[in-house]
């Protein structure tokens, strides 16, 4: 039974890994079909950084990402704060608040925001990007800074205050640290989910804001290219520098959602 | 710990400077006639032009792109959208026009207007080309594999041949796989009778047992490889790849018509870089920046004057890029199907639920 399911895992890490490993191996055909195998080249990434516009929209949004991540980290570990640690008159109306974009449907919420922003005159660009996407991934933020929070030893902060530390001591030096791998597993989780949000972005994006995914799923209309392998493989290595900068060991208390055991 | 998390947002960040160069292009700005927001198609418009344009007239260019004409124009019917220049669809264009969201173009300010070829001078979806100037063209078609179908595929009829049961693909496009479900059962493709849509929809279900799938995507990989022999397909680069790759694979416009699209410049109303619009009217005009768009996009170009400019001739007897003039006496522009929108709907909805 334990080898029956041990082959099962293997062969589900196959099936979540070829279609990287099959992204990678394309992304050095020399073919302009993805059918032929012409050869190793590095002509596609020669093509990548020759297209300015594709890297426009990488840069777009690599910083629409980063910006409405740390926004919805920032509100997140506050709300969290205020939902875990205080008693608030009205807790869950401010949670139920806070977590409804994860169950209205995207569309609903793309097109509101749209009509929101043409009504007040904002006009779409980054701002109502940036804002679009932090209204999804707050509640992301928030619940996994809540689960990390009210996971936290309440005895801690009373030793700390118990030994002299004043309220931003006791922060700085003791509940932040433990809270870190949390704030940060909500921080890349944001990140992500911005990264590769079309919906919002389809109603959100204005002049000079068009976001890599919507221009990837605008070019289904005249075809794929083979830098676009190129890219994916350049983003796929970005991302392991950043698992390995953070620490494998790190990565593992977040992704059990617990709190750093230092 | 803090400084290595640190490390790695600072990683994340200088790549994306490192990669995109760091020219901060902000939203929208003051309304001086030194800038150019165009929402267009990707792919439709070559860097190359772009470039050589900012060249010429210094002014600078943002192009977004979008994924439907119905997402281009919610965003311009938004109001306050901030471009100046939009490429519709032809089908688009009279939606547009009614909606008010569209400037009159004023003839006496182009220039190369009579380089068009002549398809595309005062078109049915827009009378004297009012509201907009042809810029790419394609068609409809249908591309098979004539190592695998054995004969060569004259018309629609052939992607509802038993003999290729699970070899055939059709469109994942409503209104592109109605063009095969009207046209084969002799209908127009523009139809909008709910008895004729009904007919088509009855094609299309008796079709589906023959399907190896509906595909948008890479029915041109397949049909090359043979793992599809025949599909429905759009003309334009992957088909034209396919073609050029692979002397089995062939383009046609089915007997039967087919179907021709194009996409135009138009003018945004209430635009406030109205002069920037005009210079990029003329400028794409121009048959050497037009020839740019088979060069470099493998795109076919309306421009009759610079078809003999393009670089590479066999683009422009690929019948993938250029579809032979005389295939196209049958074929029809896709219109708007207007309240039988709801027909065709109801139709697919059952096609792909059965």
């Amino acid at each position: 039974m334990d080898r029956v399911v041990a082959w099962f895992s293997r062969l589900i890490f196959v099936f979540l890994y070829l279609p990287i490993v099959a992204l990678v191996v394309y992304s050095l055909n020399a073919s302009e079909v993805s059918y032929r195998w012409e050869g190793v080249s590095l002509r596609w990434y020669v093509e990548l950084f020759a297209d300015r516009l594709l890297l426009e929209t990488l840069r777009t949004s690599l910083i629409v990402g980063l910006v409405s991540a740390l926004l919805a980290t920032a509100l997140g570990f506050l709300s969290s704060t205020a939902l875990v640690r205080f008693r608030v008159k009205g807790r869950g109306v401010f949670l139920g608040a806070i977590l409804i974009p994860l169950i209205v449907p995207e569309i609903v919420l793309g097109v509101s925001l749209l009509t929101v922003f043409s009504t007040a005159g904002i006009p779409t660009g980054f701002v109502t990007l940036i804002l679009g996407h932090t209204v999804i991934t707050l509640p992301l933020a928030t619940l996994v800074q809540m689960g990390a929070m009210s996971s936290l030893d309440p005895s801690l902060p009373e030793a700390a205050a118990d030994l002299g530390a004043g309220a931003w001591t006791t922060f700085r030096r003791v509940t932040f640290p433990l809270l870190r791998p949390a704030v940060l597993a909500a921080f890349l989780l944001s990140f992500a989910t911005s990264f590769g949000n079309i919906v919002i972005s389809t109603f959100t994006s204005g002049v000079g804001t068009t976001t890599l995914p919507l221009r990837i799923y605008s070019q289904l209309k005249s075809g794929l290219t083979p830098e676009l392998n190129a890219l994916g493989t350049l983003l796929v290595l970005l991302t392991l520098a950043i698992i390995l900068v953070v620490g494998v060991g790190q990565l593992r208390r977040i992704l059990a959602g617990g709190p750093a055991s230092q | 710990m803090k400084s290595k998390a640190l490390a790695a947002v600072g990683v994340t960040v200088a790549a994306a400077l490192a990669l995109t160069g760091c020219s901060a292009a902000g939203g929208s700005s003051s309304g001086d006639s030194t800038k150019l927001h165009i929402y267009a198609w990707s792919g439709e418009i070559p860097d190359s032009v772009i470039k050589g344009f900012e060249k010429e007239t210094g002014i600078t260019v943002t192009v977004d792109n979008f994924d439907s004409n119905e997402t281009m124009i919610s965003k311009l019917a938004a109001g306050n959208s901030g471009y100046d220049i939009v490429e519709p669809s032809q089908y688009a264009v009279p939606l547009m026009v009614e909606r008010d969201l569209l400037a009159k173009v004023d003839k006496s300010k182009l220039d190369g207007f009579d380089n068009l070829a002549e398809k595309f001078v005062d078109p049915s979806f827009d009378p004297d080309n009012g509201y907009s100037i042809p810029w790419a063209w394609g068609t409809t078609g249908i591309l098979y594999n004539e190592a695998c179908t054995g004969a060569p595929v004259t018309g629609w009829k052939d992607l509802w041949n038993e003999k290729y049961k699970g070899k055939i693909y059709m469109l994942d496009n409503m209104l592109s796989a109605y063009i095969g479900g009207m046209q084969v059962e002799g209908l127009s493709a523009t139809s909008t009778k709910k008895a004729d849509i009904e007919k088509g929809t009855q094609a299309l279900l008796d079709q589906k047992p023959l399907l190896a799938g509906y595909n948008s995507d890479n029915y041109a990989d397949l049909v090359a490889t043979g793992d599809a022999c025949i599909a429905e397909a759009y003309s334009g680069t992957s088909s034209a790849k396919a073609v050029a790759a692979n002397p089995d694979v062939h383009y046609i416009l089915p007997e039967e018509g087919g179907t021709l699209w194009t996409d135009s410049f138009s003018i945004v109303k209430g635009t406030a870089n109205e002069s920037a619009a005009y210079k990029w009217l003329n400028y794409t005009l121009q048959p050497e920046v037009a020839a740019l768009l088979t060069d470099d996009a493998s795109l076919a170009s309306t421009n009759q004057a610079a078809l003999e400019l393009v670089k590479d001739q066999t683009q422009v007897t690929n019948p993938a890029i250029y579809a032979p003039a005389d295939s196209l006496d049958n074929a029809e522009f896709i219109v708007d199907p207007g309240k039988a929108l709801a027909y065709y709907q109801d139709g697919w909805t059952r096609v792909r639920a059965s």
